[in-house]
């Protein structure tokens, strides 16, 4: 920690005293560089933090550009009246274009982000207000008393104390609860959602975030060079500044803005040579995606995590924790139901995968799904916590009627699931697994950032407690720091519960939680649910292993080619003989075959 | 009326283009879940050394393009062979490495056939038909017929030969296809080979309809993508409609707007894109939780 | 938290200390541009890749040839001239970023660029550094930017699209003009010039449609006009461009003449539209061909000896401009800045282009001549 204040230190100092050592020439570069590492950040934040893929920041950078130009040479205002006005401007335009993000994602999310871009550029190309492909020259620079920022050495101070805020907010939302949950839709957005996350208020955050970059870096622009034109914010830019986010490592700020000051004096000592440089950094961007996909940021950890793996082998393992059960609460059931599922169909283009589906599961009991493969189990499932939209039919939460809610209205309002295959945040702590769920916040409340630290520090300290407490109960403190992929199934599937125990659900449903443990994992399992239901959580439980749903279930429910077949107590169950024939019908493997529950050790 | 149908046979014809771009796109994407943003690059290459071989060395023009689209298609093996490590993994990595592919490509074509482009005179020099009052260039006919033809191929090769067969398991999943004994690389190879096959032909095709020169490609690949997703991503007759929708659109938005045409048509396209996310012909893709 | 509140307060700690020792600002303006020996350095820039190379090429070749020329006889005041080359690869921020460079670096002139927006936006920083800029844009807007340091090596577009209004209008009669411009800085200017000829005239076009520069097909725009039947269609686009509408064009059986500046004379524009499409074309360009007098075919021979290609109108200009600012440093003694501008604004040069005596807008010829293509190549129209 000392050497990370110690290096903070000095970066800082030769920043302040690096045009003590500059010509005229060489500061304007850096000035130029200071903006790219302003844009680099945003399009980070937006891309790397919140997965969203965005080829419109460069028009975002000249949104802000030009609205500054505009608002000082058309309109008269004052610089900073001028920039105050031109970030709202550009925030508008950011919220604009990053409405398509609701709708789709990834590269769709590309091609409409990059036509806006293209939409834009052609907008002032052609608008008389604009300039035309001529732009707006003679942009009335910023003004402050006492200083002249005439004085490109003088504007490099208000360049870099703007950066410096710009990185150090930055750095604070990313480690705090907005971007935590931004990071965790990233991963993996389902399971956001499921958890409680609104996932369509943090896609608009992040371009909000991008857009808000992207402006202040326009307003410096405009500062700085006192002119605009539409070439300076076309394609061959943007995919510059890409080509920085990739290479700096796009899911770390300082990745950013490392790639964005390496790239741009790269370029710089390539001026004469531009194609290149072209080459060079192309290549690198494709060596970077393919042997280093988490960019220069990512080495160091990447060295790190292979040292570990090697003294890890000679030091004692992290080890899993005993489960600490919940104390009971008082009565449990109270025979209210819960969850009411009447008349849901499902139909998949030629397939009817759920058909006329209704059970009702009532608080405080633990109920079975069980099925062959195929019989609509975690179709029923997706269908509940919100990931369908049924085809006919109702489900009802705690009384209400939630058809067709998104998952995180559902999530919100106390339903809680697991997956089949696992859905962790991979990038995240397990620490920070537990942090997303616990966290209950709306996203709407992040205007509080504006505010300043305090009042967000304090309530992620206590939500780090609560985390710690949590970890405690489950056994995993020790490996509170790690990265799921790093541990074994067992561990992860254990994480994943208490994840989801962490968003205080009052309904929890767990997909086959049972998947490749072994015997004594799946007698810990059993005790972790049982202990669960016992502090007043109802649970819907999808499994194969039917010693443990015999066990463990009060009331078992067997789906068979989407229909309920049979409903009732696990004994009775087992010797419906409809139940036989449609195991029997479905496969003659006998781990399916519903038997005579036997003792799991 | 006669604008209408006018800037209607203007759209088509650079439709089709577009439409042999999008099923490039299409191809690769359904095969091997990969969005290849370099293929507007690949297109210019193409389009270079179609003109290359029927300018310099005085092939005919038919010959030429045949030898640039095989030459090209051992370019797309190239590409596929860096890139295969990002197979059917993160697609926004994905996309970021064949952008950078493309950044790439168009430098060496700088460096190798410089900057400023070449005109390639029609090898079809006979008059315009007239019909109607409506002139349609024989060229374009010319242009339409091959893509016709090389969209029949393409469908045929894919349902008629084990080969398409096996890519088609490919595309449907990639593990079971696997698991049944197909050589999942090899499959990915030959999409990606014909993937850039098409992109020389559309390529040679539109060289002497405009001009060629290293930003040709780029316009196209924007165009040509927005025209598979337009049809539905993925999908071979989407990306025929998405091909000629995004042309016509194009043309009527140049004719109505004016300069403001580009504008409008990406606006029009976002909106579209939102409305119906999967496009024309396209699957809506069930999200395994 | 606590160690980022820590790592906060020291950053800040160590600011204040150095706020508090290091006030006097940084920035040492030491002028360098008075070396009175050693080569004289003169500044080239223009686009030497990416799209408008070509141009910077032909710029280059022409300033080239006029420095060698000098160096050959001794230089100026027996001190050798020296040509830096810059690349702004057409973009104004690039533009801006030389501007500054070429000022740190002591140039003590700049030659370039030939695009109007990029010398626009290296024009206010010039005149602060006073570095007199000789440049081969057209564009009026280069005259609106009011810089004492900014010249041009040939006229402005309205001095081009006057001419050829004239001849259209008054001399030919014409009447029916339809208008094809771009929206880029070029088309924009050309658009604006050659309306305004109109206008003065009396004359208003029947149609005047706007393009986008990387617009492929003008089928509806094209449609649109040949309705209306023009005799003559003004072209206000580059060489390619203007090229592919030709072609289009005459696709779409329109038959009227084409009339453009400077880009419809080029064999750019010949290959790209097709002689035949092409024939016919009536262009304004202060340089119709290489033999038009004893020192244009001075020139192309001495061109095509250099540098084994056929000279054309931008190095023709791009050498006037040239010569003109080694005639004024040789006159001023080389000064530079403001004494170095004045010199420049004082020369009377007899060039290619014609006879350059410079105004205050920093324009120094006002007359082209009509040319038409015959046969695929731009000869003197019969006047």
């Amino acid at each position: 920690m000392r050497k990370k204040l110690a290096v903070v230190a000095v970066v800082a100092a030769g920043a302040w005293f690096l045009p003590y050592g500059l010509d005229s020439y060489a500061i304007h570069v850096a000035n130029v560089i200071l903006i790219f590492a302003v844009l680099a950040i945003g399009l980070g934040l937006c891309m790397g933090v919140a997965g969203q893929v965005n080829l419109a920041q460069v028009a975002f950078f000249g949104v802000g550009a030009y609205a500054t130009a505009i608002l000082t040479t058309k309109a008269g205002l004052g610089f900073w009246v001028a920039a105050v006005l031109a970030i709202a401007a550009t925030v508008a335009v950011g919220l604009v274009v990053g409405t398509p993000a609701l709708r789709v994602q990834s590269h769709y999310l590309g091609i409409v982000t990059l036509g806006l871009a293209l939409a834009f550029t052609n907008w002032v190309t052609n608008a008389q207000v604009s300039g035309g492909a001529e732009g707006i020259s003679s942009i009335p620079g910023p003004a402050l008393p006492g200083v002249d920022l005439d004085s490109e050495y003088l504007y490099y101070y208000l360049e870099l104390i703007v950066f410096a805020l710009a990185l150090a907010f930055g750095l604070f939302l990313v480690r705090t609860r907005l971007g935590r949950r931004m990071r965790a839709m990233r991963d993996d957005s389902l399971a956001a959602g499921a958890l409680g996350a609104e996932v369509p208020q943090l896609r608009m955050a992040a371009f909000l975030l991008a857009s808000v970059y992207g402006g202040v870096g326009g307003v410096l622009y405009a500062g700085l060079i006192r002119y605009v034109a539409p070439e300076s914010f076309g394609i061959a830019n943007m995919f510059l500044l890409l080509g920085m986010v990739i290479i700096g490592g796009r899911q770390s700020l300082i990745g950013c803005v490392v790639g964005a000051v390496g790239l741009a004096l790269v370029r710089e000592g390539l001026v004469d040579h531009p194609t290149v440089a072209q080459v060079a950094y192309g290549a690198v961007v494709v060596l970077v995606v393919v042997f280093a996909p988490t960019g220069l940021a990512g080495l160091p950890a990447r060295v790190r995590a292979a040292l570990a793996r090697r003294r890890q082998r000679q030091g004692a393992a992290a080890r899993l924790g005993p489960f600490q059960p919940y104390p009971a609460a008082g009565s449990r059931s109270s025979g209210r139901p819960m969850l009411d599922v009447s008349g849901v169909t499902m139909q998949f283009r030629g397939l009817r995968a759920l058909d006329e589906v209704s059970l009702t599961v009532s608080e405080g009991e633990i109920r079975g799904i069980v099925g062959p493969n195929g019989s609509g189990k975690t179709t029923l499932f997706n269908v509940v916590s919100g990931l369908y939209r049924p085809t006919a039919g109702h489900v009802r939460f705690r009384g209400q009627d939630m058809t067709g809610s998104r998952p995180y209205r559902l999530a919100r309002a106390g339903m809680s699931r697991t997956f089949q295959n696992l859905r962790l945040f991979g990038d995240l702590t397990v620490e920070e697994n537990v942090l997303v769920a616990l966290d209950r916040s709306p996203t709407l409340a992040s205007w509080r950032y504006l505010l300043g630290p305090i009042s967000i520090l304090r309530q992620d300290r206590a939500l780090r407690r609560q985390a710690g407490d949590l970890l405690d109960r489950y056994g995993l403190t020790e490996f509170a720091q790690s990265p799921p992929r790093s541990l074994p199934y067992g561990i992860q599937r254990r994480v994943e519960i208490a994840r989801a125990v962490a968003a205080a659900p009052s309904l929890l449903l767990l997909d086959e939680p049972a998947a490749g443990l072994n015997g004594e994992e799946v007698r810990q399992l059993s005790e972790i649910v049982r202990s669960i239901r016992d502090s007043g959580i109802t649970v819907i439980v999808i499994e194969h292993n039917m010693g443990l749903v015999m066990s463990l279930c009060e009331r078992i429910t067997v789906l068979a080619g989407g229909r309920v077949i049979a409903e009732g107590e696990p004994a009775d169950v087992a010797a419906t003989p409809a139940v036989i024939e449609a195991y029997l019908g479905d496969s003659m493997s006998t781990d399916d075959l519903p038997s005579v529950p036997e003792v799991t050790a | 009326m006669q604008v209408f149908l006018q800037t209607i046979v203007g759209g088509v014809s650079l439709g089709a283009v577009y439409a042999l771009v999008a099923l490039g796109f299409s191809l690769v994407y359904r095969t091997m879940g990969l969005v290849n943003f370099a293929h507007g690059n690949v297109v210019t290459v193409g389009a270079y050394l179609a003109s290359t071989f029927y300018l310099s060395t005085r092939l005919p023009f038919a010959l030429a393009m045949v030898v640039a689209i095989a030459l090209t298609g051992v370019i797309g093996l190239v590409i596929e062979r860096v890139l295969r490590p990002l197979e059917n993994r993160d697609f926004d990595l994905m996309l970021i490495g064949t952008i950078g592919f493309g950044i790439v490509l168009d430098a060496l074509i700088i460096m190798i056939w410089g900057a400023t482009g070449r005109a390639v005179p029609s090898p079809v020099p006979s008059a315009p038909i007239e019909l109607l009052g409506l002139r349609i260039r024989t060229y374009d006919l010319v242009v339409l017929a091959i893509a016709a033809v090389a969209t029949v191929l393409l469908v045929l090769f894919l349902s008629r030969t084990k080969r398409g067969a096996a890519m088609q398991a490919v595309a449907m999943d990639h593990e079971a296809a696997t698991a049944v004994g197909i050589h999942v690389g090899r499959s990915n190879a030959i999409a990606f080979m014909i993937g850039a096959g098409l992109a020389a032909l559309a390529g040679g095709l539109v060289g002497p309809l405009l001009y060629v020169s290293p930003a040709l490609g780029g316009a196209l690949g924007i165009k040509g993508f927005a025209a598979a997703i337009l049809g539905g991503f993925g999908s071979i007759p989407g990306a025929i409609v998405g091909g000629l929708a995004i042309g016509i659109l194009d043309s009527f938005m140049a004719g109505h707007f004016q300069g403001y045409g580009e504008l409008f048509t990406f606006l029009i396209f976002t909106v579209i894109i939102m409305v119906r996310p999967t496009g024309i012909f396209g699957e809506r893709t069930v999200n395994r939780a | 938290m606590l160690r980022r509140r820590a790592t906060a307060i020291s950053v800040l700690t160590v600011l204040t200390a150095v706020l508090a020792t290091g006030c006097s600002a940084p920035g040492s303006d030491s002028e360098s541009s008075g070396d009175e020996s050693g080569p004289i350095k003169i500044a080239l820039v223009d686009a030497q890749s990416g799209q408008l190379s070509s141009l910077g090429a032909w710029e280059l070749k022409g300033a080239r040839l006029a420095i060698d020329e000098w160096n050959a006889q001794g230089g100026i005041n027996g001190r050798q001239i020296e040509l830096g080359v810059f690349d702004d690869q057409g973009d104004p921020t690039v533009g801006t970023n030389l501007a500054r460079k070429i000022d740190s670096e002591g140039y003590i002139a700049m030659i370039g660029t030939a695009e109007s927006a990029v010398t626009i936006a290296m024009a206010p920083i010039l005149k602060q550094a006073e570095i007199p800029n000789i440049t081969s844009g057209q564009s009026p807007g280069l005259v609106a930017v009011n810089s004492e340091f900014l010249f041009l090596n040939g006229p402005t577009s309205t001095t081009y699209d006057e001419t050829l209004a004239k001849h259209i209008v008054d001399q030919q009669g014409i009447k029916s003009i339809a208008m094809i411009s771009n929206n880029g800085g070029y088309g924009k200017g050309e658009h604006d010039a050659f309306l305004k000829a109109l206008t003065s005239r009396g004359v208003t076009p029947v149609a005047d449609q706007v393009v986008t520069t990387d617009q492929k097909d003008f089928s509806a725009v094209l449609t649109g006009i040949r309705q209306k039947n023009p005799k003559v269609i003004f072209l206000g686009a580059e060489e390619v461009e203007s090229g592919l509408i030709v072609k289009q064009a005459r696709d779409l059986g329109i038959t009227a003449t084409f009339a453009g500046a400077a880009p419809q004379g080029t064999p750019v524009f010949l290959d790209t539209a097709g002689a035949k499409n092409a024939e016919g074309t009536i262009v304004s360009s202060p340089y119709l061909s290489n033999d038009i007098n004893d020192a244009a075919k001075k020139f192309a021979a001495a061109y095509q000896a250099k540098f084994n290609e056929e000279a054309e109108l931008h190095g023709a200009k791009a050498y006037d401009g040239t010569q003109i600012l080694l005639t004024a440093l040789k006159s001023s003694n080389v000064a530079g800045g403001k004494e170095l501008a004045e010199a420049i604004r004082a020369t009377k040069y007899q060039g290619l282009l014609g006879d350059f005596a410079f105004d205050k807008t920093g324009v120094g010829i006002f007359v082209t001549s009509i040319g038409t293509i015959q046969n695929g190549k731009l000869v003197a129209a019969a006047s």
